[in-house]
């Protein structure tokens, strides 16, 4: 095969990926008011509760101790530079801004991304091998209000609320370094914080959060639903998974990133 | 070869007309007509490849023929619309290689899900029928474990009574004999002729086993690399001269295999022999 016709093939399955996505997500989206208590169908809210479990509860320990020690980090990378400018306490807003813009969304969608994408992946593409997808089809029951949809709303509920902690998390590290290196009290250090960090960066940071749940559960749903033949095609697919969203993920951050930064709502105010 | 397997409009329970699928260059299925007839069962065999399996999601509605059509209780489930397709498949209960249990619900639920997501039956009715379908099957016992803690058989069986949930004219089975020893095979055969006898359900079943074939069968039809070599009540498709038929029968093995072995032993070792 040429390098021209590797390009052209490459091509081609990025934008069938893409098509084949944004199918699954409209699908998907209509059947989510099937899942609500009350106004959707009959028990059905209880298997997005499971999920919610699986997906985000579960989750809780590892994002958490992640945006503990990244936190660490910033804070220590930067403290030998502020230093020497005698600006230690800038390393608050650091933390703070850094984390509810960036960091914390990040790192709970990368820490979700690697074991959600491929648990969904390989559940889904297990269903797959043994018919059980076909078996719902044929069974009159449909395989995306019954087993997609539950995982979206319950990641879309717990992701923005992980994200929550993991900020919080973050800035308290931040805190911890400060309250070691120069004896800063939790008062002080909470009022930098909240005159650092704005609502406008909260909503942002609830957003991006909303936008990584919808790309790891579908990266994980559609890669699953693409598994032909074995067993052993799970495991291809639990791979190209955590891969393809984890990509996406930093990929989406960029783009959502490189807008607000256009139209001017990062600036320093 | 053309409407071998069709039999007069209005007994048929699900009628196949010149359906043929390929894959890609690879021809699946060829041209093929085929009619279940009510109250009968149709035993499909067919080696490896042959597209049995193909046929049976045609059959389904869960991929659509290239040409031709098949009707089920007398609709086109390849032109019909979404929803007709729905009402359609209500009427069928399908029992899949490996069952397609959901692993976590239990027996019960697994059986219970049809009549909750698709019926108003009452909580109290819904778990009477559940009863009565686990004791038609021979599981009233097996209800509350889970599908990981079933054997083999156990699994089969309880694909059968949640393919009987809402109580289908026509019954789909897969490979039914798959992966079980003959004792338990033996069993399920059974079941499928109780289940007959009983309920008079249309059934059809997909295989490759000839002597669960040959005890359950009241037809047989023969697939052969996509196209429909034979369809005949069992009695004369055991006699039937066709080639394939006779190979299949005798469990013969294809020449080629070993052809192309002695080919590479010449070639290979006697040939290394001369060079010493």
């Amino acid at each position: 095969m040429t390098l021209l016709e590797q390009v052209g093939h490459a091509t081609i399955d990025r934008v069938e990926d893409a098509g084949a996505l944004t199918m699954q997500f409209w699908s998907v989206l209509w059947k989510l008011p099937r899942l609500l208590p009350i106004v959707g169908a009959a028990r059905r809210w209880r298997a997005t509760v499971g999920q919610m479990q699986a997906i985000g509860a579960s989750a809780l320990p590892m994002s958490g101790a992640m945006s503990l020690c990244t936190g660490f980090i910033l804070a220590l990378q930067s403290a030998s530079e502020l230093r020497r400018f005698g600006a230690l306490e800038m390393v608050v807003s650091l933390v703070a801004i850094g984390f509810t813009r960036e960091l914390g969304p990040l790192i709970t969608a990368l820490s979700v991304s690697g074991r959600s994408a491929s648990a969904i992946s390989a559940e889904i593409g297990t269903m797959v091998v043994t018919e059980e997808i076909d078996a719902l089809r044929v069974m009159g029951l449909d395989p995306v209000e019954f087993t997609l949809a539950p995982k979206y709303l319950a990641a879309l509920i717990t992701l923005p609320c992980l994200t929550v902690l993991s900020t919080l998390f973050g800035i308290f590290a931040g805190y911890l370094f400060l309250a070691f290196s120069m004896d800063m009290s939790l008062r002080v250090y909470l009022q930098a914080v909240a005159e650092a960090v704005l609502l406008r960066d909260v909503g942002f940071m609830l957003l991006k959060s909303m936008v990584f749940a919808t790309i790891i559960v579908h990266v994980g749903c559609l890669e699953g639903l693409r598994v032909r033949g074995g067993p052993e095609a799970v495991g291809h697919s639990t791979t190209a998974a955590v891969v393809k969203s984890t990509f996406l993920v930093i990929f989406a951050d960029l783009i959502a990133t490189a807008i607000f930064y256009l139209v001017g709502w990062s600036s320093i105010r | 070869m053309t409407n071998l397997g069709a039999a007069k409009a209005g007994d048929a329970a699900i009628s196949i007309r010149g359906v043929s699928m390929s894959y890609g260059a690879r021809r699946v299925l060829d041209q093929v007509d085929l009619d279940v007839r009510r109250g009968e069962i149709l035993v499909l065999l067919g080696g490896s490849g042959s597209g049995k399996t193909t046929l049976l999601k045609h059959v389904l509605g869960l991929t659509k023929p290239e040409a031709g059509s098949i009707s089920v209780n007398g609709v086109d489930i390849t032109r019909c619309s979404r929803s007709e397709l729905h009402a359609v498949r209500r009427h069928i209960g399908v029992a899949f290689q490996a069952g397609a249990l959901f692993n976590s619900l239990s027996v019960e639920e697994n059986v219970a899900l049809p009549l909750r997501e698709l019926t108003r039956l009452a909580e109290s009715t819904i778990k009477l029928v559940v009863w009565m379908k686990l004791i038609a099957v021979g599981l009233s016992d097996a209800g509350s474990l889970y599908p990981p803690e079933l054997s083999g058989g156990m699994r089969k069986r309880a694909a059968v009574a949640r393919a009987m949930a809402l109580d289908p004219e026509i019954l789909i089975f897969d490979e039914p004999s798959a992966g079980l020893d003959p004792i338990v095979s033996a069993g399920l055969d059974e079941l499928i002729l109780f289940l007959k006898r009983s309920f008079g359900v249309t059934i059809l079943v997909v295989t490759h086993e000839l002597e669960s074939a040959f005890r359950i069968a009241d037809r047989i039809a023969m697939l052969y690399q996509g196209r429909l070599i034979a369809v005949d009540r069992k009695e004369q498709f055991a006699g039937n001269l066709h080639p394939r038929i006779r190979q299949f029968l005798d469990r013969e093995p294809d020449a080629m295999p070993r052809v192309a072995a002695e080919e590479f032993i010449e070639t290979y070792f006697r040939g290394a022999k001369h060079d010493h």
